[in-house]
């Protein structure tokens, strides 16, 4: 991980995946499963007939062009979709072995154990141990709260910064540092995937830098899905890249040295060399 | 907050929290379902004590009849609704004449030619005026106003009198007409603005020409809404226009034409479907009297007629809002 | 605007003067309420407070004492030559012009009544120049803290007083109850889960309270002994509110001046309630208007001198109320005629009266009291649950979307309905139908928040509105229950544009008069209401029936007086209204 800041503004055709060694190598269980995946806006087609499995306790980048409809796929897996009347959702996501479209799931009880990022870092205007401690108040935890909040805040690197002002409301923070309460806040209540939506895409590269080796440390308990129109930063620190392309439709998925060294598809190469999207 | 599939799960969440998300979102729709009952509520009170008194007095009489006396005192009650028109047209239409200029002159002015500073004072300001309670306004008509104007133009003006009750009325509306007109006038495009400068055309010009026919069905909402406003105003006509139900004196001009002079109608003392809504709260408020079902008859008319002077200045102001 | 500059020819001359023309004319129409409005206000104020007959001398001399060391004092907060230049010359110019215009108008036109160049000078110069200057003043360190202490001066006595009428009509000893058996464990409980981190011991506080409150309603119709009123009000209100304010600081200051703040008002108020018991005064009220103005004021004080910044601004009440004492010993020593105003103590704590002199409005006042805060209460809960309810809990579209629609259409026409048919409701609703009573305090309560409540629903419905989007999708993706989101994320954000719309809306509650006359409140009542169905008068019922009286001390001078109190009380409200956006917006 040592070259990661380095090459921030490099466009270059020839990105170097970074090789995750220490976890590439065994096979890893299931976390999140798509099968026949459709969504529909109202009559436009936003996911087409996608199927990948995601693995667990790995980061996951999903690329594509704008409007490809990765945003889409991953607020399907949460089931943040179904606030948007007029999405409508045909096919499986196994969550767990579980589809989480089933009549009998409580998409409440769903986003219990999927933690989520958002583009723009929204923290509550709470203090900073309130933001944190927000998913423990609301499932009832009934343990010690400011040790769990004291260990997110680490899980998520911020601890140091703030460990002296903990009751000051967390809007003061700066924008990085935001986000990265963001994470904590959505780690708090042990979530078992985190769900990235562009996390860096409003932060400025030092503060998108130190997100991402965060990231990678989370994999470390957490299964990562990422979305990202940034190619550098999903062959820094993904695993596995699913590369949409308009249409909703997932041209391929493989391991991300693969994806960005040799593709199998030319569209993809096209794309990730920068002749299309 | 649309989430409308939210299916149960026994297995992950527990039947009390579910019976409490239900207890609330039961809470608020009752809440909310108090508004609707407050409509049904307003509707069916006025009609069902509004139909005894029509059993006894007829619509056609009601509708037609010039002598308005529910409690006379040597006997022979009188329910006929057209000297109280005259009353409210009187009041309304005096109002109007000055609401209307003036508020519209207002928008034009916050919306064209105000400083975003002045603007930012004014607005706030101008809002003071349908703040003040009416009952003031009514006393400051009795006391200052008619005194004032006796003084100076009107010497032969009886102390209760429509024109200064009409006065306080307008005033009071400006800030209707303002605050709509200049909405609408703010929502004209700048683009419009910039072509008629393009052409040459002055600020005058524009602000005349330009913007105040493209804001047109706004305004004309806004002065919908005052008018509707004017008709239900109730203290200050009660303080200071006095309660005498009468018709104008109709004389003949030149040639037989009947006229009306206007001093006639606007220097005397009048009554409104108002005014005499709330004489009749002199007397017995228990029920089941003629006088006090008529209250309910007037209440009815003048329910009627705001609701679908309401209903027409929305429909206006809808187009506007389409437009752009 | 480069076009309404002349152009070369004669053409750009004519259509520039028009356009000059019109741009004054609009300016003007838009003032001429304003200034209608105005001058109304001058005449009544100098009713009211009989200022005609102010002789120059006592108006120069509160002019000395009062207004000018206020002016100096705001100049002094502001800080900016720039300022201070304009003000005097304000000042300095205003008084030879309106000396010289008034003089000429009286000379050469009409003779103005009641009025003479020093009022006109008073009214049309100073009250501007000193209103623009506290302004200014205000943003100053030193003046923020001198009026943020007044303010917390006039509030207190204000909130004490209300809450003293309160106990007229609400029985203080099922307050004792209830207070000691289910507020206190209640606000224990929570106070305790919030401390040791403990959902469950929060998740307890309302069935605790609840069964709290039941059982105090079950046990006033047993219990027959209970502590005397001062003792109950001190128990339950000046004990907490005193601790409130301890806590409050103790956070940040220490042991000490927790100790002092709570401590020393609340010693001053219990003396200052005994000593009211034993001179005849209404005891309880003493301790509560004593107690709401000592401890708020205390823990500014702590706070500022915490700050260290604009301590200056701490002596603001000393440099008034030194003014008052001044001026009333230079008028005494050298025997100026002073006016008599109609509006004085004794025209708020008299009741109505046949002799213009004796006249007061202290029934109404309660009256008014009473109403507002039941309507209040009402409204409130009502507004925020129809609020919530329609931006929270129902989607855009499908069928719970057109009822949706078909709600909000309803709330709109319901604003634009009469107030006289609001009281016919009442009348026909309330009073007749469910009888509750003609003209009893809860009938005019009901009838004036269904009035209100469009208003309140509207305004919440902004302030929910504007809580970003971001905040929701954030409390949903984690997991939050509707209930959790809009508790948690929603109200607390919504809540300042929520509160100021709610007392915007009692603005019109109080001066409203037509649905009072409808549902037959009582035009006088002589005495104080002592419960929800005892027959009570308002305000503006009160200001209506005077209007009436034919003779001139009437017309002129107590309806004035009543009239001046009914909009120092609206301006207060409102200005507290106003105060609370703004800083709302400036917090967030």
């Amino acid at each position: 991980m040592s070259n990661t800041t380095s090459d921030d503004s490099l466009i270059t055709t020839e990105v170097q995946a970074d090789s995750n060694d220490d976890r590439a190598a065994p096979a890893a269980g299931t976390a999140v499963a798509a099968r026949d995946l459709d969504v529909f806006y109202g009559d436009e087609q936003a996911i087409d007939d996608v199927t990948m499995e995601i693995p667990e306790k790995r980061v996951t980048a999903l690329i594509g062009p704008s409007g490809c409809g990765k945003s889409t796929f991953l607020r399907c897996i949460n089931r943040m979709n179904d606030m948007i009347e007029i999405c409508r959702v045909e096919g499986d996501v196994e969550f767990g072995g579980k589809n989480v479209y089933d009549g009998d799931v409580d998409p409440v009880a769903l986003r219990r154990k999927i933690g989520m990022v958002f583009q723009k870092p929204n923290p509550f205007p709470k203090s900073i141990r309130d933001n944190v401690a927000y998913g423990l108040k609301i499932q009832g935890f009934d343990g010690d709260v400011d040790a769990r909040v004291e260990e997110s805040l680490k899980g998520a690197a911020l601890w140091d910064e703030v460990k002296d002002q903990l009751d000051s409301s967390g809007l003061e923070l700066s924008g990085g540092q935001q986000q990265r309460l963001c994470i904590a806040r959505a780690i708090a209540p042990d979530p078992e995937v985190i769900l990235m939506d562009e996390p860096t895409s409003a932060l400025d590269p030092v503060a998108a830098s130190k997100i991402e080796d965060l990231i990678d440390d989370l994999a470390e308990e957490y299964t990562v899905i990422i979305v990202t129109h940034n190619m550098q930063q999903a062959a820094r620190i993904s695993d596995r890249t699913a590369v949409f392309l308009t249409g909703g439709e997932l041209v391929e998925y493989d391991d991300t040295a693969k994806i960005f060294e040799d593709p199998e598809e030319q569209r993809v190469e096209d794309y990730i060399t920068g002749k299309f999207g | 907050m649309t989430d409308s599939t939210e299916s149960p799960d026994l297995s992950r969440r527990g039947g009390l929290t579910r019976l409490k998300e239900g207890t609330y979102g039961g809470l608020f729709a009752a809440c909310a379902a108090i508004t609707l009952l407050t409509t049904v509520a307003i509707f069916v009170t006025l009609l069902s004590d509004a139909l005894v008194f029509f059993r006894s007095v007829p619509i056609a009489e009601f509708l037609t009849g010039i002598n308005w006396s529910p409690n006379p005192a040597g006997g022979g009650q009188a329910f006929g609704i057209i000297p109280l028109l005259i009353g409210t047209l009187t009041v309304t239409i005096t109002a109007a004449f000055i609401s209307i200029p003036i508020g519209t002159l207002t928008a034009i002015y916050l919306s064209e030619y105000a400083t975003p500073n002045a603007r930012s004072i004014l607005k706030p300001l101008l809002e003071i005026l349908a703040g003040i309670p009416t009952v003031v306004y009514g006393y400051f008509a009795l006391v200052y106003v008619t005194p004032a104007l006796k003084a100076t133009l009107f010497p032969e003006m009886s102390t209760f009198n429509a024109l200064a009750a009409s006065i306080m009325v307008g005033i009071m509306t400006i800030p209707m007409v303002s605050s709509i007109s200049e909405d609408a006038m703010s929502a004209v495009p700048d683009e419009l603005r910039q072509a008629g400068y393009g052409l040459g055309a002055t600020k005058f010009e524009v602000s005349t020409g330009i913007v105040v026919p493209a804001s047109i069905s706004g305004i004309a909402s806004s002065y919908i809404l005052a008018v509707s406003r004017a008709i239900g105003e109730t203290m200050i006509v009660v303080v200071a226009m006095g309660a005498q139900a009468r018709m104008p004196e109709i004389q003949e001009a030149l040639f037989g034409i009947p006229f009306v002079n206007p001093a006639d109608v606007l220097l005397q003392s009048g009554m409104t479907i108002t005014v005499a809504m709330v004489q009749i709260t002199g007397g017995d408020l228990t029920g089941g009297t003629l006088p006090y079902n008529s209250m309910f008859a007037l209440g009815l008319a003048l329910f009627a007629v705001t609701l679908v002077m309401n209903v027409i200045s929305d429909i206006i102001a809808q187009r506007y809002r389409e437009e752009y | 605007m480069a076009t309404d500059n002349a152009n070369a020819d004669g053409f750009g001359e004519v259509s520039r003067v028009r356009g000059i023309v019109f741009e004054y004319l609009s300016l003007g129409a838009s003032v001429f309420g304003l200034v209608a409005l105005g001058v109304l206000l001058v005449y009544v104020a100098i009713d009211a407070f009989d200022l005609a007959n102010a002789s120059p001398e006592w108006l120069l001399t509160y002019f000395l004492t009062l207004v000018v060391p206020f002016l100096a004092f705001c100049l002094y907060s502001a800080d900016d030559a720039a300022v201070t230049r304009r003000a005097l010359g304000a000042l300095g110019g205003g008084l030879v012009a309106v000396a010289a215009l008034f003089t000429a108008i009286e000379a050469l036109v009409v003779p103005i009544p009641r009025l003479n160049w020093q009022l006109a000078y008073l009214f049309v110069v100073a009250a501007p120049v000193t209103a623009y200057l506290a302004y200014v003043g205000s943003g100053g360190r030193v003046g923020a803290v001198g009026f943020g202490l007044l303010g917390r001066l006039v509030g207190g006595v204000a909130v004490g007083l209300a809450a003293g009428t309160l106990f007229l009509v609400f029985d203080p000893l099922l307050w004792f109850l209830a207070y000691t058996l289910g507020v206190l464990p209640a606000v224990g409980l929570y106070a305790l889960g919030r401390l040791r981190s403990s959902p469950r011991a929060q998740t307890a506080t309302v069935p605790v309270g609840l069964v709290g409150l039941v059982a105090a309603a079950f046990l006033r119709e047993v219990v027959a002994t209970y502590p005397s009123d001062l003792l109950i009000y001190l128990w339950t209100i000046a004990i907490p509110v005193a601790a409130a304010g301890a806590l409050l600081v103790g956070d940040r200051r220490g042991r000490t001046a927790a100790v002092a703040v709570g401590g020393a008002p609340l010693v001053v108020a219990t003396a200052g309630g005994f000593l009211a018991s034993s001179a005849g005064l209404p005891a309880p009220t003493v301790l509560l208007v004593l107690v709401l103005t000592g401890v708020p004021t205390a823990v500014y004080v702590s706070r500022v001198v915490d700050a260290g910044e604009g301590l200056a601004g701490l002596g603001l009440p000393f440099l008034l109320a030194g003014g008052v004492i001044a001026g009333a010993l230079v008028v005494q020593t050298f025997g100026f005629p002073t006016p008599e105003p109609w509006l004085d103590g004794s025209f708020l704590t008299a009741a109505p009266s046949r002799t213009p002199t004796d006249a007061g409005l202290y029934p109404a006042i309660v009256g008014s009291v009473i109403i507002i805060a039941l309507v209040a209460v009402l409204s409130f809960a009502l507004g925020v649950g129809t609020s919530v309810f329609l931006e929270e809990y129902t989607p855009g579209t499908g069928p719970l979307g057109t009822l949706t629609r078909i709600l909000q259409v309803n709330v709109a026409n319901l604003a634009a309905v009469p107030s006289v048919v609001y009281g016919l409701l009442g009348l026909g609703l309330f009073a007749n139908l469910l009888g509750l009573g003609i003209g009893t305090a809860v009938t005019a309560a009901l009838t004036l928040s269904l009035l209100i409540l469009p208003i309140t629903i509207i305004s919440a419905q902004e302030a929910i509105r504007s809580v970003p989007d971001d905040l929701r999708r954030g409390s949903d993706a984690m997991g939050a229950t509707r209930w959790q989101t809009t508790k948690n994320v929603v109200l607390p954000e919504a809540m300042p544009g929520i509160l100021t719309g709610t007392i915007l809306a009692l603005g019109r509650a109080i001066g409203e008069t037509a649905p009072l006359i409808m549902i037959g409140a009582a035009t006088t009542v002589f005495r104080a209401p002592d419960s929800l169905f005892s027959r009570f008068s308002a305000m503006p019922m009160q200001i209506y029936t005077w209007a009436g009286f034919p003779q001139a001390d009437f017309r002129y001078g107590v309806v004035a007086a009543g009239v001046i109190t009914l909009l120092i009380i609206l301006v207060g409200m409102n200005g507290t209204a106003i105060l609370l956006r703004n800083r709302a917006e400036r917090g967030s």
